[in-house]
């Protein structure tokens, strides 16, 4: 595949990544809608964490990271999930437990693969990079993605409905754990496809901050979710843009970017209407 | 094994009880609504009204005894849109911009597959749950951006729109305006008269629709009475509540 694109987008490396980049960068928003919906904004992160240690536990294992990351962070979002609706945990106490566990569980695998003499180069899984991107990895990106798009399309409504009141949705007859759990594995899903590019540290940023930035001009939920899902694209095209012409890490000059959308959106926003950013 | 209700019911407790803790909330509780009946569920705060209005709802499962909703066991109802239900409006409280709307369309998802679109018979429900709560105007607006009983319309609204045959209410008039409550008032009489819809209001304030409640239950952790609101007026404080309190309608009809 070497598609005649301009520069900085002209080499077949720099194609993979942008293919992977737009996908990851419309399905990380589309998931994050519904996690600030339901006030689980750092459930991105925790999870995150966990998807290190799947990480380190792979690269110690000499199996694909990938795989065991995808493993960890799906198992870990069921029971962060779990803990948080039938555990007597409270919902963030939940992630902290999961965030700090996932990120020694990781450290202290990658420091044991080190001293097994496996050569460990983590940073790549931490912080994402355009060179690890390979078209295998497109394939499982894009079904990766297709799913995501069909379970928005499908449970959008239902989504919605439980973020707003879950008592009611549950009088309702929606099944409420079903679908929080479809949800809480679309996100552990999706910051695996995410590692390549933007690494799983940040990844829980591209879910939360194009939200950000839609919420403060959206009028409706429909629109949120458009727009979430559009300035992640932009996000993701701009940041990796950058990140070839620089040499630099690709999550986060992706951020960055989207972090700027987000300030430019407020300060036009708070001139137009004078309130004050965040405020609705 | 729980009885097969007659169709003259729509709603039973059984005999329930729930503890949190070592403490009992609800205590050997049992009462019935017959189709078309308008009801108030009252009590002075803590009298165990929420925690037994959540077990009518299937919400939380009683220590002893058991709900039938259509005969059948609320959470396990074919046609889950048959019971409608308005939260306080206090857990409204959208995270992302949310349309009037939105909102009530929401409430159609009881009656049909939550994977599926609405259809023009769930478009035009929604239009009509709007106009009968007199918002059609606000229907694109944000919820946030509403009063406090115009909030409250809204989730009427949206449990109308399923065109439910049992409406439970919690607190539907807390801190609500005198127009939304006559709005409120009205809808609810309508609905009783026009649609035989049967209401419950758990409430510790009726307001503007005291006069027009078929039957009163009171409760205090377990049922003080139960029956038409005069009666309720002549026994007054003989029902072993202290008359601090008393609900401010109740001091009202003595």
């Amino acid at each position: 595949m070497n598609l005649p694109l301009p520069w900085p987008f002209d080499r077949e490396y720099m194609q993979l990544a942008l293919v992977v980049g737009i996908i990851v960068g419309a399905c990380a928003p589309l998931v994050g809608t519904f996690l600030v919906d339901k006030h689980l904004s750092l459930m991105g992160d925790g999870i995150g964490h966990l998807a290190f240690a799947g990480v380190a536990g792979g690269l110690l294992l000499s199996i694909s990271p990938i795989w065991t990351a995808l493993g960890v962070a799906v198992a870990g979002a069921l029971a962060v999930e779990w803990l948080r609706t039938r555990g007597r945990t409270s919902g963030d106490l939940a992630l902290a437990l999961f965030f700090y566990g996932g990120i020694a569980g990781g450290a202290v695998l990658a420091s044991r693969a080190a001293t097994d003499g496996i050569t460990v180069n983590v940073l790549p899984y931490l912080f994402g990079s355009i060179l690890t991107v390979t078209p295998g990895d497109l394939w499982m990106v894009g079904a990766i993605g297709a799913t995501i798009v069909a379970s928005v399309v499908f449970a959008h409504r239902a989504w919605f409905t439980i973020g707003l009141d879950d008592e009611s949705a549950r009088v309702m007859g929606l099944p409420v754990t079903a679908l929080n759990s479809l949800l809480a594995v679309l996100t552990a899903v999706t910051i695996v496809a995410a590692t390549r590019i933007v690494g799983v540290l940040l990844v829980a940023a591209l879910m939360v901050l194009p939200v950000a930035s839609a919420r403060i001009v959206a009028r409706s939920q429909r629109q949120t979710l458009l727009l979430a899902t559009v300035t992640g694209v932009i996000s993701s095209v701009i940041g990796l843009g950058i990140a070839r012409i620089w040499g630099l890490a690709p999550g986060g000059t992706i951020v960055l970017v989207s972090a700027a959308i987000f300030a430019v959106v407020s300060v036009l926003r708070g001139k137009t209407h004078g309130a004050p950013i965040g405020h609705h | 094994m729980p009885t097969t209700a007659t169709p003259t019911t729509v709603l039973t407790a059984h005999a329930l009880s729930f503890a949190y803790d070592e403490a009992l909330v609800v205590d050997d509780v049992g009462f019935s609504l017959a189709p078309g009946e308008f009801v108030a569920l009252v009590g002075p705060n803590g009298s165990g009204k929420s925690t037994l209005l959540r077990l009518l709802l299937g919400l939380l499962r009683p220590a002893t005894g058991h709900v039938e909703l259509f005969g059948a066991a609320p959470g396990e109802l074919d046609e889950p849109g048959r019971l409608g239900y308005v939260p306080q409006r206090g857990r409204l409280t959208p995270e992302l911009p949310t349309t009037v709307r939105e909102v009530v369309a929401g409430g159609r998802l009881s009656r049909r597959a939550w994977w599926r679109r609405p259809t023009a018979v769930d478009r035009d429900a929604v239009e009509h749950a709007l106009t009968a709560v007199a918002l059609t105007d606000l229907g694109d607006r944000l919820v946030t951006e509403l009063s406090g009983g115009q909030q409250q319309r809204a989730l009427i609204a949206r449990a109308l729109v399923a065109d439910p045959e049992l409406l439970i209410l919690d607190e539907p008039v807390a801190g609500v305006d005198a127009e939304s409550q006559r709005l409120f008032r009205d809808s609810l009489i309508h609905l009783v008269q026009a649609h035989q819809t049967t209401v419950l209001l758990v409430s510790h304030e009726l307001g503007a629709v005291a006069a027009d409640l078929d039957r009163v239950i009171v409760l205090k952790q377990r049922l003080m009475f139960d029956g038409p609101p005069a009666d309720l007026a002549a026994r007054g404080v003989s029902l072993g509540i202290h008359a601090e309190d008393l609900p401010l309608w109740l001091e009202d009809m003595q």
